[in-house]
């Protein structure tokens, strides 16, 4: 008897084959999963990270048929994710300033002020990083994924990403010295 | 920067998850403000929800007519695609009450055929890999569909929930309710049908010995 | 001496005669209790119970609308009543339609045929081979599950010609409504050893039937299966069956 999970494979292979409806299963798995990760991209935005994430499953089953290995569908859709935060943000002004960052609806007012504060400065911490920084940040410490996950996600060496990661630390601390 | 604008390398092996030995007490006590801080912010930023899954659905679809070439999604098909914004979305739902002539193409049924009143109920196991849901029920044609009555279990390992039930042979329409709320088709049915509500319901037919799925 | 009156014969043909005038009104309201018990208004299970009762009075069969009704009513998160509604007088018309394809060449017009026709003709299937296969099935109940089977089968991509035919000429070949209720399985079986649909529905039309090593199933490359369809004792498949474990 197969095991009772459907791997990404499977599921991809049934999907070409016209089993369109099965490609719901595939969004709900990496929807739940890179949600947070688009979030924290697009500087706290729900709406825009769900707008980044629809551009992105739409486009991952378009060119379903070329992604070459079906095992590695979900670094596959990654990518496309994290290309489409990437088109959102240089679309939309990059100059955020402190006050008018954070997602109006996740707003903290019921959260003691220090907490609201602390996310609008992490957020404005966050817009100040580089692009690869800023990736390898969020996906070590908002993510909480190990360098091992990052490394087959972004198909970057372990190495480069400590690097990343560690100096994005760095300018974090920096800016966010007095809050944190 | 400074010395003091910088973690110390072996603070940045600890916050790696490294162990590390020698580190200064209020060092590691800023490291660990420093991740609770990220981990707290990343708790509170939210996500978006399973809208995008809808309206990614409907879009996919309008790209892919049926095998029968017949007008199966039809009624769902948009020329532009659909924006998550709950605006949007109140207008969408308004949108699809409108139905076409060939919108509903299967009927619900959870008999086999007359005489199966005696004929024995089988096993049939149901499994669905969801390591994020909190909960995870079976509605359907056997149950009246009730959404809050056949939970399955989950083995916390491998993320997979799975449960048995007694289904009369004959054809059975379904679907798993993820979290009380989300309705998710089940990979291993025989076949998606529309449910003719915009979404789409699992059916399988169970044989006298059972069920063979992919 | 009084003639005795025989009082409990007489209780009992006043009791039957209470039970025929009662059962419309109560199974009517069956499922109208049942949605309200479950939170529905009332108007609306009303409606519901109006559109069940209408079918029945024109003696179609009502139980895919309780089934429908039920489910709209689960997914109310979803589905404002209306909808549910109009789906239910949808189904409505897809009965009848069922019905007609039935009458409309005398063939026996009894609920399981009716919804298996129905469902058939949802699947696009045509009238000619809706009646093909019930005039192939041994019994009403065995037509409607070859309908019901044929359908499924079109949804899991086999052409309504070749879904038709393969149940048509299992039926006339002696095979019963158990072995037709496995097909679905089997397809579903090869196309995760990678057969494709097109293949299976070819070898259907060109004479080989599904579960048979000539037919769809135990041809090209599965290395055969001794002459006996997949899931039935004896045959290498029998290991893939999911039922049945405790």
């Amino acid at each position: 008897m197969r095991d009772g999970c459907m791997s990404d494979a499977e599921l991809v292979r049934r999907v070409l084959a016209g089993e369109v409806e099965l490609y719901r299963v595939l969004v709900e798995r990496y929807r739940a999963e890179f949600g947070r990760y688009a979030t924290a991209l697009l500087g706290g935005d729900v709406d825009e990270a769900a707008d980044a994430l629809q551009e992105a499953f739409i486009k991952a089953y378009d060119s379903l048929a070329s992604c070459r290995q079906p095992d590695k569908f979900k670094a596959w859709v990654f990518r496309i994710v994290t290309n489409q935060c990437h088109n959102a943000r240089r679309r939309r002004r990059l100059h955020v300033r402190l006050e008018t960052i954070a997602n109006p609806a996740s707003e903290t007012a019921d959260e003691g002020l220090d907490r609201g504060e602390i996310k609008k400065a992490v957020g404005a911490a966050l817009e100040a990083l580089t692009e690869e920084q800023r990736i390898a940040f969020v996906m070590k410490h908002i993510e909480g994924r190990s360098y091992a996950e990052m490394a087959d996600l972004l198909n970057v060496g372990q190495d480069a990403l400590k690097m990343r990661v560690h100096r994005a630390r760095d300018e974090m601390k920096r800016r966010l010295e007095g809050v944190v | 920067m400074t010395a003091r604008d910088r973690f110390h390398p072996d603070v940045q092996r600890y916050l790696d998850g490294e162990h590390v030995e020698g580190v200064a007490q209020r060092d590691i006590e800023e490291a660990d403000r420093f991740a609770t801080a990220m981990h707290t912010y990343g708790a509170g930023i939210g996500a978006p929800d399973a809208r995008v899954d809808a309206a990614v659905m409907e879009a996919v679809r309008t790209r892919r007519p049926s095998h029968e070439g017949g007008s199966f999604w039809q009624w769902l098909v948009r020329p532009h695609q659909v924006r998550v914004r709950p605006a949007l979305l109140a207008a969408a739902s308004i949108a699809l009450i409108a139905l076409g002539g060939a919108a509903v193409s299967l009927l619900p049924r959870s008999v086999g055929p007359a005489g199966a009143d005696a004929a024995p109920t089988v096993l049939v196991r149901f499994e669905l890999r969801a390591p994020e849901a909190s909960s995870v029920t079976l509605a359907g044609s056997f149950n009246a569909w009730s959404s809050d009555r056949i939970e399955l279990q989950q083995n916390t390992a491998t993320g997979v929930w799975s449960g048995t039930i007694q289904l009369r042979p004959g054809r059975h329409e379904y679907s798993f309710v993820i979290d009380g709320e989300r309705w998710l088709p089940d990979p291993m049915a025989h076949a998606q049908v529309d449910d003719g509500f915009g979404q789409v319901n699992s059916v399988i037919v169970v044989g006298p010995r059972g069920v063979v799925r992919s | 001496m009084m003639p005795r009156l025989h009082i409990l014969p007489m209780l009992g043909l006043l009791s039957a005669l209470a039970l025929a005038v009662v059962p419309a009104a109560a199974q009517e309201s069956g499922i109208a209790a049942q949605l309200v018990a479950r939170g529905a208004p009332a108007d609306f299970a009303d409606r519901v119970a109006q559109i069940v009762a209408s079918a029945r009075a024109d003696a179609l069969p009502t139980e895919p609308l309780e089934f429908k009704a039920q489910e709209g009513w689960a997914k109310r998160g979803r589905v404002p009543p209306e909808r549910v509604l109009a789906v239910l007088q949808q189904l409505v018309g897809r009965l009848e339609q069922g019905r007609d394809v039935l009458r409309d060449a005398g063939l026996d017009a009894s609920g399981p045929v009716v919804v298996g026709a129905a469902e058939a003709l949802g699947r696009s299937l045509t009238p000619e081979q809706i009646r093909d296969v019930v005039r192939s099935a041994p019994d009403p109940a065995a037509a409607g599950t070859g309908l019901t089977v044929a359908a499924l089968l079109t949804a899991q991509g086999l052409p309504a010609a070749a879904a038709a035919r393969a149940v048509s000429d299992a039926y006339r070949s002696g095979r019963g409504p158990e072995e037709i209720l496995e097909f679905p399985s089997t397809v579903a079986d090869a196309m995760a050893r990678g057969e494709r649909m097109p293949d299976i529905g070819q070898r259907i039309m060109q004479g080989g039937m599904l579960g048979s090593p000539g037919g769809g199933m135990g041809g090209a490359g599965s290395g055969g299966h001794g002459g006996r369809p997949p899931g039935m004792p004896g045959s290498k498949q029998g290991t893939k069956t999911q039922s049945n474990k405790p």
